[in-house]
């Protein structure tokens, strides 16, 4: 029943996005003063349809019908309600349906926020969110509709899967989803505003909230995975360079670097085809990922369908509309000149400039890694990955200059500026990060030669961001950003610098000695739980002033067969103890690894407080329009 | 002009890159865990569908020579889609051994007599072990074994394509 | 006024220019330097010479019988049913890492027949064979 309802709302769907795409492009070119009723009312026609296509999709997956190939493929009547739900995104079928929803919603609310905009600015917005739109319902109904069925009705499902049953796995995607597709948004405005030739200030105050609200989607998508690659995988980490990783991270790098370049826009009306560039290149890089991620053509340890039909679609779907912005900017370029201002080389202008500059830098560097094995594969046929060492040897040497502007560049006035001549109290900063940082670095043998710069800038800026809470220069949004992203980047290079770990294979009742720590295995208690086999570990780790004890557990389920390991890892203010193990074969020997993390928590918690920084800005811009 | 001369050469970098990518969707990336050369355990008893007598899996198979293995359902859309090249194979006199998966028999039985039976023997695999130990991930599924070795030399995932038919066939032929 | 205008924008193409140059520099040297190549034992078997400074990785099948464990370290062999390598790591393994199931391993090769790894890559479920892997024995 649901399946026909999801189906047919579908194909409603689509010719909803038809009517729309030819009747706003015949509008565009009439002069109309007033939108069309018709056009929003369709919109929403639209919107509920996918909807109750959604609702449909969430429904079969709920009451396990499996005469529905993506339920009958990906639920299981024993699996728990919430992973039932989250299983309906959880898969590529449904994911794209979620992705499809996404689109419309944001277009229907920009359509009721933006009335105050020019009418042919809307109508072409309208325009290419609906080729969007239709784009993504094709791409569904031929290649990956979630309501296929099968006859006869199976009686149990397929997909019982315990790896993919965790919390933060399940808000992961949609969540990741609301920034990825924010920044379509963000890409049919910016077309629209091009054509329409109303890109200037009053465009970049309206536009600024989409792109606040995507990124703020993207850094907590971002955040929540690799708390899932922490907790869940137990590889002891939180960012491994995957490709999966890094496909949401060049968005939002581009994001960034848009974000404080609207701001010029807004302010001094400047930089507008950097913009429109900025804003193109993000759509891209988010719909890319949708294509790298969904394709299968990424050699990575997350792996998704992988049906090359799909891939294609995506790829050509995704030329066809940057090979579509490319033209339209190229041919409205004209109405894009700003009129030149002076700007002076000392100015906030310049400092953002240079932020610009870093992030891209930064993001050059992550498409190149990510897909240069690509490239390489198919010019020579050799199969080459790209390890962790390529981004820290671009990376962590361009964060001293990034972290020296990050400093004193946000605090710079508009259009000219004096370099100050000597302020105090930054001096007694300065002095006081250097003495911090000796009393860091004095306990550690590893002295390598970056890590001395690195410690005391990340704390200056640090400092400094702090000391800026309080002057009046800023806005407290950005206050806390700053501040976040400082103690983020300080709590890494931390978290980097004093991190140890301990590998080794040990028998019941053995003990080992680690730094100052002895590791002991008290025992490994076997029972049978529900639909699994439970191998729970007690170790205890001593040293002079403290001890604790750990319990890691290894699971093994018979259907399907698997074998998870579960670290168990004790959180404190100042640092993580993680263990997990896991089985070898049968003669006694278990695999154990320990890590002592330090500041972990802190990596979590500044990277929401950055999140909270933009949520304040965007919720104070929504206060001043009422 | 100059602007002409920007805009084609991006227009030009960007197809490039689409045929690259495009390029490597098709750099074959499989997934499966065939367990190629791998032995079979034959140690196991089986059902078959239409008579309910239990054997062992070894009396199937032909110790001298290569022998098919079919993993089907009667729910399986694809199933149906290649039944036509199984019932190829039968009038090609190569018998072909089905494993019916995790299936209602009366449904199996349906199936059968409405396309025909392309099968010489068939057995159930209620819980969907059976297939496990053939290496199978999935339905269809067509598997050539070596009955000597007992090792799997040739697996087709998904449904059979007239060119497979064709290289089962020449399979069988070059070893006899 | 229009001069300063001018000298600014060409100051400005100037630096972009010299970053990005700049950036395709280290970018392309560090890939030299830290690209991973993948290589089954057969490949090994044919190399003529033997770098014992790059990093690389080795897929194939764990053989039976092979696993040998002590305090530290653990030993395998690496097959591709053609030609062998003997493994030694010392670190976590993944789950699933067992006699008969595909593996890969990242280390720097001794000699042409021993590789001291420090990595073995994980894997998510049984189904999910390091495409790496597939190729590797397809090809042989």
């Amino acid at each position: 029943m649901s399946n026909y309802f999801g189906n047919y709302s579908l194909y409603i769907a689509l010719i909803a996005s038809i009517y729309l795409i030819i009747k706003s492009y015949i509008d565009t070119n009439i002069n109309i003063k007033n939108l069309n009723k018709n056009l929003v009312l369709i919109t929403s026609v639209q919107t509920v349809m996918i909807i109750i296509s959604f609702i449909s999709l969430v429904v079969a997956f709920i009451i396990s019908d499996f005469s529905n190939e993506t339920v009958f493929n990906n639920s299981h009547t024993l699996k728990p309600l919430f992973y039932k739900i989250s299983g309906s995104w959880g898969n590529h079928e449904g994911s794209l349906l979620l992705w499809l929803l996404v689109l419309s919603v944001f277009l229907y609310i920009f359509l009721l926020k933006s009335s105050s905009q020019n009418i042919k600015y809307r109508l072409l917005t309208l325009l290419f969110q609906q080729i969007i739109i239709s784009g993504f319902l094709i791409f569904i109904l031929l290649t990956s509709n979630p309501f296929n069925t099968v006859f006869p009705i199976p009686s149990e499902g397929l997909g019982l899967n315990p790896i993919l049953q965790d919390p933060a796995l399940a808000i992961h995607p949609p969540i990741l989803y609301f920034g990825y597709v924010g920044t379509s948004i963000i890409f049919s405005t910016s077309l629209a505003a091009v054509v329409a030739g109303n890109i200037g200030d009053s465009w970049a105050k309206h536009i600024k909230s989409w792109v606040l609200v995507s990124w703020i989607f993207l850094t907590i998508g971002i955040l929540l995975g690799s708390i899932w690659a922490y907790y869940e995988l137990g590889w002891g980490g939180f960012w491994f360079w995957d490709p999966v990783e890094n496909v949401s991270l060049m968005p939002w790098f581009c994001l960034t670097a848009l974000l404080h370049t609207v701001i010029v826009l807004e302010k001094r009306n400047l930089f507008k085809e950097w913009t429109i560039i900025l804003s193109i290149t993000t759509f891209s890089l988010s719909m890319s990922g949708t294509f790298l991620v969904r394709s299968g053509i990424l050699n990575s340890i997350h792996t998704f369908a992988n049906d090359p039909s799909r891939g294609i679609f995506i790829l050509s779907f995704l030329f066809v509309l940057v090979i579509m912005s490319v033209t339209i900017f190229f041919f409205n370029q004209k109405k894009l000149t700003s009129t030149i201002k002076n700007s002076f080389i000392i100015s906030k202008e310049t400092a953002i400039l240079v932020n610009n500059w870093f992030m891209m830098f930064f993001l050059s560097v992550v498409l190149v890694g990510t897909i240069y094995p690509i490239f390489l594969e198919v010019l020579n046929g050799s199969k080459i990955s790209v390890g962790p060492p390529f981004y820290h040897n671009l990376l962590i040497p361009f964060l001293i200059p990034f972290l020296v502007f990050m400093s004193f560049g946000p605090s710079l006035k508009w259009i000219k500026d004096k370099l100050k001549k000597f302020e105090y109290n930054l001096l007694i900063i300065f002095l006081a990060s250097i003495l911090i940082s000796y009393f860091i670095l004095i306990n550690t043998e590893k002295k390598f030669l970056l890590s001395v710069p690195l410690i005391i800038l990340s704390f200056y800026l640090l400092l400094v961001t702090i000391n800026d809470f309080f002057n009046k220069k800023s806005s407290l949004s950005q206050k806390i950003s700053h501040f976040g992203f400082s103690l983020l980047i300080t709590s890494i290079l931390l978290n980097g610098l004093f991190s140890n770990e301990f590998n080794a294979n040990m028998k019941v009742g053995e003990e080992r000695k680690f730094n100052d720590k002895v590791i002991k295995l008290n025992s490994v208690n076997v029972r049978d739980i529900d639909n699994y086999k439970s191998l729970k570990a007690n170790f205890e780790i001593k040293n002079q002033n403290s001890f604790i004890q750990l319990s890691p557990e290894v699971r093994i389920y018979q259907q399907p067969f698997t074998i998870t390991s579960e670290a168990d890892i004790k959180t404190t203010l100042f640092s993580d103890n993680f263990l997990v193990f896991n089985i070898l074969k049968d003669d006694g020997y278990y695999n154990v690894r320990y890590q002592y993390k330090p500041v972990m928590i802190w990596i979590w918690i500044s990277t929401i407080l950055i999140s909270i920084g933009g949520l304040l800005s965007l919720i104070k811009k929504n206060e001043k329009k009422y | 002009m100059k602007k002409n001369i920007k805009f084609i050469s991006l227009l030009l970098s960007l197809i490039i890159v689409f045929i690259i990518l495009l390029k490597g969707l098709n750099v074959s990336k499989d997934y499966s865990n065939e367990k190629l050369n791998s032995k079979i355990d034959f140690s196991f008893k089986v059902k078959k569908l239409f008579n309910d007598e239990v054997i062992n899996i070894e009396d199937l198979f032909n110790q001298e020579d290569l022998s098919v293995v079919n993993i089907w359902a009667s729910w399986c859309v694809p199933c149906k889609d290649e039944h036509p090249n199984l019932m190829q194979l039968k009038d090609m006199n190569i018998k072909v051994v089905g494993i019916n998966y995790k299936d209602n028999p009366k449904n199996a039985k349906n199936f059968l007599n409405l396309l025909g039976n392309p099968y010489s023997e068939i057995i159930t695999d209620k819980d969907g072990t059976k297939s496990i130990e053939f290496g199978a991930i999935g339905v269809p599924e067509t598997i050539v074994i070596n009955g000597k070795t007992k090792s799997i030399i040739k697996k087709f995932i998904g449904p059979l394509s007239n060119e497979n038919i064709i290289e089962i066939k020449s399979l069988i032929n070059e070893k006899t | 006024m229009y001069g300063k205008k001018v000298k600014f924008r060409a100051l400005f193409i100037f630096l972009i220019l010299i970053s990005i140059i700049l950036s395709i520099f280290l970018v392309t040297k560090s890939l030299e330097e830290n690209v991973v190549y993948f290589k089954s034992p057969t490949d090994i078997k044919n190399f003529t010479e033997v770098k014992n400074t790059e990093k690389i990785r080795v897929g194939g099948m764990v053989k039976k019988n092979s696993i040998k464990i002590n305090d530290k370290e653990i030993f395998f062999i690496i097959t591709d049913f053609k030609n062998e390598l003997l493994v030694n790591f010392t670190g976590s393994v993944p789950n699933l890492f067992e006699e008969g199931k595909g593996v890969v391993a990242e280390g720097i090769l001794k000699d042409k027949s021993f590789l001291n790894a420090d990595k073995i890559l994980a894997k998510h479920d049984e189904n999910y064979m390091p495409p790496e892997v597939s190729e590797a024995l397809k090809n042989n």
